[in-house]
């Protein structure tokens, strides 16, 4: 057997202890072993999103005068507008102050915002779900919802140190609750992603749609999220129906296809919604040995 | 020994092979291959199909998909009975056996460390690993679902732990057992229904709709537990209507209506055990062929273990057709709300019954009997507890069409047609009535002590003289007045299917289930039948205040109230809507008498109510007509009042007839116009309050 050959042997003795402990090893193990990887790649990831700021930096600096002249004189009517708003919106936030007070109403918020930078889009995942520049060590937690304004982005699935891994609407492990505009029975319907390949729009499916339920005339149908299920607030738009509801192959109620709300491929910046408790989704999450379902209470 | 000894006898042949046993070696391996090959052409070319089709019947299997039912609607197409989604949560068993077979091993094990002298039964562990594993994962669904849970605002931290007491918290093993014997091939239903109907008394509407939230949200999406929905019967206004419109129960039975082409193409392919809905009771049994739609099926293939596989083909299921129905929703409501407000002295409602009816057509408006239940909670099982405590409660029974009664001085109208109708009487005629009649030994009472004095028909109907009716009781005879009852039809089975209406052939013999059919008119044959002896003259002052041996629903007594409205002797009564119905009312003659006559039975009932024993329940600025009655039963041996009042509105021209029964108690004051009378004013200002609106419309 010469060298060669006895090098061959090596690795492929190698790979198959490998895949021994890899298959014998516990799930502990596995886990490590994923969380190391992303880990080892976060920073990576990072520096590639943080080039690309620093290339639009000077991309932007390269502009000639008159073209930031023009540029700056838009930002300050833009900025003008927002002035306006902003003092309106001060004088909302005091009538909401003055009104919280009389009603003696003390709840806080249940939700912190961590507003996060897109820094990558998960190609493994046929575009399904997209990494953000913020992680454990900025509060973000397993389930929380993702937002861009009032509308839904995702929820977060994985949390590590410095990035966190998104699944957006279209995911099929995207699921929750919704209301449409128009029942006036405020009937649940169940939204799921529903992305079957990268060549077509990525889309969601509304089921259960009641039979009865009539749409509005002359105006899109939105979808809107109900709050009941503990993981989003209330009202936030989760897109809207796209090409008609139709009747399911088993006659048994309605089926339509969902336009996200926003478009998923150009978002470059969301927020998350951290609620200020653990939910139970969060806790069944957890590795099993930390399942502790009665001390949670 | 030298070497050249060695190499002469390795140099030295073997006996020579003889020719004969290399051709027998040949010759066998030749046969042997040639059979190999001949069993492969056979098994390959010749039998392949056959094989083929036996492999997919060991390896397909049929899977049954159920129709949804058709809505039930009133005349106004209101919704009476719909579908509703039912979210269930359910569990892959296949996609649990890595973890079954890890908790029966470690099982095995436990039970071997005992050292025990008993001999392990590896079936039970096996059954046991599974209700474990389950266990665990309800365990952490009812974590999501429980909004307890949830830490969060203080109203969220306020909110009780509900459901704490759902049997469905623990796996059910029976259930189990018989999922893995009978119907492997679908997933195992952890939690029927996760708006929990049968707890629905105990939680809100939005709560239901939280813990379905609460699961779909927050439950790991991958896994071997999922969340599936299927349609379940929802009856909107809950109880309303129930005896009419009845429930469904679970059924076994195979229905035969599906694809014709079904039997021949998969004959011999095993079949999953059909689980579908049946009408239980109400128009949902009578009617069942029309509303229950037709099956569906699945083809599926299945792994060894006898799981769902892969999905090769299937044919839809169709909805069951649309059943009308005649009432109409805001009166049936105004008729049970009114009934529900007569209590007893320990706050329950007193069982009862009302029905209104159309003069014209005989639509059934509103028919409504208490007590009642709720058909949601039977929607999606017929649990043992509930069933009992309808039984208990004796709601199962409607008591307007299956509920006999003495119809007391109701019955009064009849003896008094009967008197004018055999001449022994006429409208203007005038009795003395005084505060008794003697009838042999015993003394027949008014219930009015000082008596009524001179009194005519019309005053009779008004103030409800006995002692009138005594005397004209036993001048027309017990023949007569049961003759007469039988020709409005008392005796008469009512609701029975219209042959002529199409599908008839498939429906049931009445349009409600088993109405009554033991009405009793009274005469000497009948007392004698039953072992009483001979009828009497005391018999007849009985009959004739419609007390004694008489007995009818609330049903026959509101169509006699539209025939007499109408001024003939049947109403047939329907419970289907027809907007083109023309009026038939089978076997109908005119009522017999002439027109002073009619008009002093009419006149007679409007002072009822403006005058007389239903002057309470009077209508501002409308005018109807009514008869009261207060006849008495024994319920626990003692005496009780049953309290009436028929009638029918308007006065003129009379387009709705109603009637009223409510039964008294031993220790309740129950009499006709005040406890009954109201129920008909609910129902006729409910009439009213409809024509209004669609003459506004």
């Amino acid at each position: 057997m010469n060298n060669h050959q006895k090098g061959a042997k090596a690795s492929y003795i190698a790979l198959a202890v490998f895949i021994l402990i890899w298959i014998s090893g516990t799930s502990a193990l596995h886990r490590f072993t994923k969380e190391t990887f992303a880990e080892f790649q976060a920073p990576a990831l990072q520096i590639v999103s943080k080039g690309g700021d620093l290339a639009r930096y000077w991309e932007l600096k390269s502009r000639s005068n008159e073209e930031l002249i023009a540029a700056s004189r838009d930002l300050a009517r833009i900025n003008a507008a927002l002035e306006l708003r902003i003092h309106s919106m001060d004088d909302i936030r005091r009538e909401n102050t003055r009104l919280r007070e009389n009603a003696r109403y003390t709840a806080n918020s249940e939700f912190l915002t961590v507003v996060a930078r897109v820094i990558s889009r998960d190609s493994s995942s046929w575009w399904q779900k997209i990494i953000i520049r913020k992680g454990r060590t900025d509060g973000i937690r397993p389930g929380s919802p993702v937002v861009f304004s009032n509308r839904v982005i995702g929820r977060v699935s994985a949390v590590h140190l410095n990035i966190s891994e998104v699944d957006l609407v279209t995911s099929p492990t995207f699921r929750c609750t919704a209301f449409l505009i128009g029942d006036e029975k405020r009937r649940i319907v169940y939204v799921r992603g529903d992305a079957a390949n990268s060549l077509s729009p990525n889309k969601a499916k509304v089921t259960a749609i009641p039979i009865d339920y009539n749409p509005p005339t002359g105006q899109p149908i939105k979808v809107l999220t109900t709050g009941l299920g503990g993981v989003f607030p209330s009202g936030l738009i989760l897109g809207e129906v796209d090409g008609g509801i139709r009747m399911s192959t088993d006659d048994n109620y309605k089926v339509a296809d969902l336009n996200p709300a926003k478009d998923l491929n150009m978002i470059e910046e969301v927020s998350v919604l951290v609620p200020q408790y653990p939910t139970a989704h969060e806790i069944l999450l957890a590795p099993s040995e930390k399942i502790k379902l009665e001390e949670f209470k | 020994m030298s070497s050249d000894d060695t190499l002469e006898k390795i140099s030295v042949p073997s006996a020579p092979i003889t020719p004969w046993r290399m051709y027998l070696i040949f010759t066998l391996f030749a046969v042997g291959f040639i059979y190999i090959f001949c069993g492969l052409f056979y098994r390959q070319l010749i039998q392949s199909q056959d094989l083929i089709d036996q492999a997919n019947l060991q390896s397909e299997t049929i899977v049954w998909r159920p129709p949804t039912r058709g809505k039930i609607v009133d005349r106004n197409n209101v919704t009476l009975v719909e579908n509703r989604v039912r979210w269930s949560v359910k569990a892959n068993l296949l996609g649990l056996e890595g973890e079954i077979d890890r908790e029966y091993r470690a099982l095995v094990k436990a039970e071997k460390a005992k050292e025990s002298t008993i001999k392990i039964n590896y079936e039970i562990l096996h059954q046991e690993a599974r209700v474990n594993v389950l266990n665990r994962w309800l365990k952490k669904i009812w974590f999501v679902i429980d909004a307890s849970n949830q830490k969060k605002s203080p109203s969220e931290k306020k909110r009780v732990k509900f459901l704490a007491d759902s049997p469905e918290r623990q796996v059910n093993v029976t259930a189990l057992a018989k999922h893995m014997r009978d119907s492997r091939i679908f997933k195992f239903t952890l939690i029927s229904d996760l708006t929990f109907p049968e707890l629905r008394n105990q939680i809100s509407d939005e709560e239901a709709d939280r813990s379905v939230a609460r699961f779909i949200e927050q439950f790991p999406v991958d896994g071997p537990i999922t969340i599936e929905s299927d349609m379940i019967r929802s009856y909107p206004y809950g109880s309303m209507a129930c005896h009419t419109l009845g429930y469904v129960k679970d059924t076994n039975q195979l229905p035969n209506d599906f694809d014709p082409n079904f039997e021949i193409s998969f004959k011999k392919l095993s079949k999953s055990k059909y689980t579908g809905k049946i009408g239980a009771e109400g128009l949902e049994q009578t009617h069942d062929y029309t509303l229950k739609g037709s099956s569906g099926w699945e083809r599926w293939t299945k792994t060894s273990a006898g799981y769902k596989r892969e999905l090769l083909e299937s044919y839809p299921q169709r909805e069951g057709s649309q059943v009308r129905l005649s009432l109409d929703v805001n009166i049936q409501l105004a008729a049970e709300k009114a009934l529900t407000a007569i209590k007893d002295n320990a706050g329950n409602p007193l069982p009862s019954a009302a029905v209104m009816l159309d003069v014209n057509t005989g639509e059934i408006l509103a028919i409504a009997s208490l007590p009642n239940y709720n058909p949601n909670r039977l929607a999606s099982k017929v649990t043992i507890k509930y069933f009992d405590e309808i039984q208990e409660q004796g709601g199962w029974m409607n008591r307007a069409t299956q509920g006999l009664y003495a119809p007391g001085s109701t019955y009064k109208l009849i003896t008094a047609i009967a008197g004018m109708r055999s001449g022994k009487i006429d409208y203007d005629d005038i009795l003395d009535c005084g505060r008794s009649l003697w009838i042999g030994n015993h003394e027949f009472v008014e219930h009015e002590p000082y008596g009524f004095g001179q009194v005519d028909v019309e005053k009779m109907l008004a103030i409800s003289c006995n002692v009138w009716n005594y005397r004209v009781g036993l001048m027309v005879g017990p023949d007569l007045l049961a003759q007469e009852a039988r020709r409005f039809g008392l005796d008469k089975t009512l609701l029975k299917t219209n042959p002529n209406i199409m599908g008839a052939e498939n429906t049931s013999q009445y349009e409600i289930p088993s109405p009554a059919r033991k009405m009793v008119i009274p005469d000497a044959n009948f007392k004698r039948s039953v072992g009483q002896g001979n009828w009497t003259s005391g018999d007849t002052a009985n009959t004739s205040i419609g007390q004694g041996f008489i007995l009818t629903t609330p049903l026959h007594m509101a169509c006699f109230a539209a025939s007499v409205a109408r001024g003939e002797t049947r109403t047939t009564p329907t419970i289907f809507h027809d907007p083109l119905r023309i009026p038939y009312h089978e076997d109908s003659r005119p009522i017999g008498l002439n027109r002073n006559q009619l008009n002093a039975i009419r006149e007679g009932m409007v002072r009822c109510v403006t005058e007389g024993t239903a002057r309470s329940i009077q209508i501002p600025g409308f005018q109807f007509a009514a008869k009261t009655g207060t006849s008495e039963y024994f319920k626990n041996g003692q005496k009780a009042h049953l309290a009436w009042i028929i009638g029918y509105a308007p006065a003129k021209n009379p387009k709705v007839a109603f009637a009223v029964l409510v039964e008294g108690q031993n220790d309740t004051n129950t009499w006709g116009g005040v406890t009954a009378g109201p129920v008909g004013q609910a129902m006729v200002k409910e009439w009213l309050n409809s024509k209004n609106k669609q003459s506004e419309e």
